[in-house]
Parts: C-alpha cells; structure tokens; sequence
C-alpha cells in the first residue's frame, strides 16, 4: 500500500514538471513587426533570428550600388511567404517559419556566390596601445609587451636602465606616453594582443573582465 | 580541385543570360523565374535572383509594372526593354558559338 501512494506521488510530481515544462514552452513574447508594409506577429526568438538575417543580407549587398532596392525586394517576399504560412488557425510567424524562409532564400554566402571564394580571416591587425590593465605608470611596457608578445618586465628593466644610464629613458618614456593610445575599448585591447576583432574574441575578452573584477572584489 | 566549386562558377556565369532567356517568353514575376531556373537547376537559393534583377534593370536590359497580389504585397513583374532584345540577341549568339568551341576541344579525335 505505501508503495503504491508513493508511486501516485511520483506521478503527481512528474505531472507538475510537464506542466511547468508546456507552460515556459508554449507562452511565448511575441513582436510585432512591419514587412513590406504587412504586420506580423513574431515569437520573439524568431525575430531575432530574422533580424540577424537580415542584417547579414544587408551588408552583403552594401557593395550593391542600389542595395536598399533589393532589400525591398527580399523583404516583401519575406512578407508574402510568411502571409503563406499564416491562416486562421495560426496567427504568430514562429522560429520554424523563419528558418523555411532563411532556407528558400538562401544563406548570404550562396546569395552572394562567395562560397566559391576562400573564406577571408577577420581582419586582425597589432596595433601599440598603452595597456591600462597591467600598467605600473602609464602602461607604456605593459603595451609594449602585449604588442611583442614579451613579459613587460623586460621592458620595464631597459627602461630602468635608459633612466639610470642618463636620463633619456624618461624622454623617451614622456614621448611615448603622449604618442600611443590607452586601449580603452575591448576591440582596441585585442588589437594590441593582435587578436581577430570578432564578436566571439570580444565577449570572451568581456567575460574574463568581468572574472577579474569579480576577483578583485571578493565576490 | 573542387567540383563543387567549378559548377557554381559554370552556374553563376551563365545566370543573367537564363533571366533574360526566361522573360523573352512573356514578362515574369520574380518567383516565376525562379521556380523555372530552379526547375532547371541553375540556381539553388531564391535571394541570389534579386541582386541579379536589380543590376539588370539599372543596366535598362528590364522593366518592371506593379501588379496586385492575391498574397501579400505587390508583385514586380519584370519584362525585357529594347535594349534588353538586343543584348539577349548578342548573348544567344556568344553561347552558341561558345558550345561548339567546347564541343570541338572535346570532340577532338
């Protein structure tokens, strides 16, 4: 007899959890959003997919010299597939919609045919910048390390030894101050690590700030 | 060596001269020439068409009229102008000219 009750509690429980489960599945956010002059409800995953396609399209063809025609035109087949999808018993553009769409239309490398072309790194270019994050002064060596890939230590000890050997190491310290830039932002601090400015390098650049204020602070 | 690759280039070359090719027959709706080159298996995505349409009416080799639509927004339909006929004209003639040069390299006992 007990185990059965216990048996009838299990269920009771893995009920809830279904329940919960459909709940946070199916009451969705919608958006609301204007395509070729239609409105559409969209799940607002969905949406954000569509925007990014979007945006993607967009600077494929930023080359194009009448570029924004032809995003009318993309766009208001976007509309009329998405009016196909819809009828009285579906009224929200979902996340399936829009990948059926994204996949009639093609990704933008087919569009643009460069899938025929090597795929090109992102841009990554070393730059020298004064390093704030690690700096004794002014974050001159500590620059100059990341920029050579070297402990700023080494650096630190030859200037040391500029100063001591007659004072124009502080000249030179003075003039480089003035001359090279404090990376401030994240893209400029992974430009002095030359690493590739890309949305992955920044945010992984951000999480590790964040690790190290999280540190600093005791947290 | 890429197959792949190789098609593609053979496909996108001969593109623009399969849009006009379509609408000598009688003017079309974007969707209409795709399905045709799609069914013809020229082209593979939809969104490479529009740049293609768009460039070709800048160069004057089409037109394009607004016609309602049963669905959704309003349609272009596409057409070719003048100028249009005679370049199609001078493409017909290149590809032609062009296949029996391939034919002949093949052919070549």
């Amino acid at each position: 007899m007990h185990g059965i009750n216990f048996y009838l509690y299990l269920c009771f429980v893995k009920l809830i959890c279904i329940n919960r489960y459909l709940i946070i599945k199916t009451m969705k956010v919608t958006v609301n959003i204007n395509l070729g002059g239609y409105a559409f409800n969209v799940d607002e995953d969905a949406y954000e997919r569509l925007r990014q396609y979007m945006k993607t399209l967009e600077k494929e063809f930023s080359g194009e010299s009448s570029s924004a025609e032809i995003m009318t035109d993309i766009e208001g087949r976007i509309a009329e597939l998405f009016k196909m999808r819809l009828n009285s018993y579906k009224q929200v553009i979902t996340m399936k919609d829009v990948e059926e769409v994204m996949v009639i239309l093609g990704s933008p490398e087919l569009i643009s045919g460069s899938s025929t072309s090597e795929e090109r790194p992102p841009r990554s270019q070393r730059r020298i910048y004064r390093d704030p994050d690690r700096r004794i002064i002014g974050g001159i060596c500590a620059g100059l390390g990341a920029y050579f890939n070297w402990d700023p230590l080494i650096w630190r000890v030859l200037f040391a030894a500029l100063v001591l050997a007659g004072g124009f190491g502080i000249a030179l310290y003075l003039i480089l101050w003035i001359v090279l830039p404090e990376a401030k932002t994240t893209a400029q601090k992974l430009e002095m690590k030359g690493d590739p400015v890309t949305i992955e390098n920044i945010k992984d650049t951000v999480k590790e700030e964040f690790e190290t204020v999280k540190k600093k602070m005791n947290l | 060596m890429n197959t792949d690759n190789t098609k593609a280039q053979m496909r996108k070359g001969i593109l623009e001269y399969c849009i006009l090719a379509v609408l000598s027959r009688n003017s079309c709706y974007a969707v209409d020439i795709i399905n045709e080159l799609k069914k013809a298996e020229v082209i593979v995505v939809e969104g490479t068409l529009y740049p293609l349409l768009t460039r070709q009416k800048n160069a004057g080799l089409l037109s394009y009229r607004w016609e309602e639509s049963p669905q959704g927004p309003p349609r272009k339909y596409y057409e070719l102008t003048e100028v249009g006929k005679i370049y199609l004209n001078e493409l017909d003639k290149s590809w032609e000219a062009l296949v029996e040069s391939v034919n002949q390299i093949r052919d070549k006992k």
